[in-house]
């Protein structure tokens, strides 16, 4: 007698199949994977790996050890996959504007080193608590990448696109339920074990919605790069906007102190 | 639940209410940088009320009053005055950012950035930012007596002059580039 949970699994995975070709089939019918061929790969791995893993299910069992190292190694392409879509997905944001995107490349490569070394060590040597902590700071790695990617577009007031936004949202998405997810199986709570997995398929379906009802519609055209001012400009003005402010902000302190002794 | 468990759940709210901040407001946003609107909206307005502001805030009107004014007007005066300072204040704290606004402009249309100068420019934001709310609340607690406000006016208008003669020159070589811009996409530069 097979467990109705059990055909809840093969009905997500199912339906994960399908939301994946179906995804797939809009970037080709649209040759959106033009623009986005990094993320392109990702779902198309995504695809293939959910195919093995429905054709390994059906024939050795969900349990068996061939579907749980073929899930655990096949993880592996699918973040590094991840990790060049997140690439692309940066370069998209940032990359018509060469200084401030040099400057957050370098801020994203330290924060992203910094995390990955820390995943790493935090994994230790146990493969079976290994790959989960591993796994689960690579998830975080990714949060923390897109949030200060974020950041410097917001402190520089450059708006992200609708499916730019959408993509980045996606990932975050499905990142921090992965590192929830990890942490709470990580503390071997026993029921949890089955529901694991149906969780994370859950956040991925939602994750693929949001991709799908995002690239429906043709790509718009590509922006046009803005015209970039001298590189003196820059050295002459910036310098001398900060001096300006920082005196500013020592009128400030003197007037701040004023006050305090006078009251 | 574990403190373990508990930290992640912490960690990943915060991360994720950043990132929904931030996007929300890039997201907002209608101008680009380099838009020839925002450079035209940058310019101070504060400096124009700088005459009304020291006579609002002159001593020698404050002795009058405390010679030959009840305590009644006194106080009134002082309060409206402490009015004019807060609005003053914030009008200080717009400029502020309308420098802010050109500087991130600038960086944001610059082919090279140093980590440094935003490093900088972000701390002395952060500065600012937190000296004002106290100076603000101190104000509206009427904690402080009225501060002098002119030097600051000065520094800031100072700022604005020579301000406005950078974004007069950044317009002109902005032009600049686009014209050659679009002369080498015509196939070849223009010659004079």
């Amino acid at each position: 007698m097979v467990a109705p949970v059990v055909y809840f699994q093969w009905a997500l995975f199912a339906l994960l199949f399908l939301s994946q070709a179906a995804l797939v089939a809009i970037f080709l019918a649209r040759k959106s994977w033009r623009a986005y061929p990094a993320f392109f790969s990702y779902i198309l791995l995504n695809l293939v790996q959910g195919g093995a893993l429905f054709a390994i299910y059906r024939s050795r069992g969900f349990s068996s050890d061939l579907a749980q190292y073929f899930g655990w190694a096949s993880q592996g392409a699918i973040i590094l996959a991840r990790a060049l879509a997140i690439a692309e997905l940066c370069r998209h944001l940032l990359a018509r504007y060469s200084g401030i995107w040099a400057l957050t490349k370098r801020l994203i490569f330290v924060c992203g080193v910094a995390l990955a070394l820390y995943s790493v060590f935090a994994a230790g040597r146990r493969w079976d608590t290994g790959v989960l902590k591993a796994d689960r700071g690579l998830e975080l790695t990714i949060i923390v990448v897109i949030v200060v990617l974020f950041l410097c577009a917001r402190n520089y007031g450059i708006a992200a696109s609708p499916i730019i936004h959408a993509l980045a949202l996606g990932f975050c998405l499905n990142s921090a339920f992965w590192v929830l997810n990890d942490a709470i199986l990580e503390q071997k709570f026993a029921p949890y074990d089955a529901l694991w997995n149906i969780l994370n398929a859950l956040t991925y379906l939602a994750t693929l919605l949001l991709w799908i009802w995002t690239f429906r519609n043709p790509l718009p055209d590509a922006e046009v790069d803005p015209t970039l001012l001298p590189r003196d400009v820059y050295r002459v003005m910036a310098p001398e906007v900060n001096v300006r402010l920082r005196l500013l902000n020592e009128s400030l302190s003197k007037l701040y102190k004023a006050e305090a002794r006078r009251s | 639940m574990s403190l373990f468990l508990l930290s992640i759940f912490f960690l990943v709210a915060l991360l994720l209410g950043v990132f929904l901040l931030s996007s929300r407001h890039s997201w907002r946003l209608s101008r680009l940088p380099g838009d020839p609107v925002a450079f035209e909206e940058c310019e101070l307005h504060h400096a124009t009320h700088l005459p009304q502001i020291r006579q609002a805030l002159s001593e020698t009107d404050n002795e009058f009053l405390t010679k030959r004014g009840s305590s009644v007007l006194r106080r009134r005066v002082h309060r409206e005055r402490r009015g004019v300072v807060l609005g003053y204040l914030r009008e200080l704290r717009r400029d502020f950012e309308k420098q802010l606004q050109i500087a991130r402009i600038i960086a944001a249309l610059s082919p090279e950035v140093t980590a440094v100068q935003e490093w900088e420019r972000l701390r002395l934001t952060l500065k600012f930012i937190w000296q004002y709310e106290i100076i603000r609340m101190q104000l509206q607690a009427g904690l402080a007596p009225l501060p002098r406000l002119s030097g600051l006016a000065n520094i800031v208008s100072g700022l604005s002059v020579r301000m406005e003669n950078a974004i007069k020159e950044l317009g002109e070589r902005a032009a600049m580039a686009t014209e050659l811009a679009s002369a080498l996409d015509r196939g070849g530069v223009d010659h004079i």
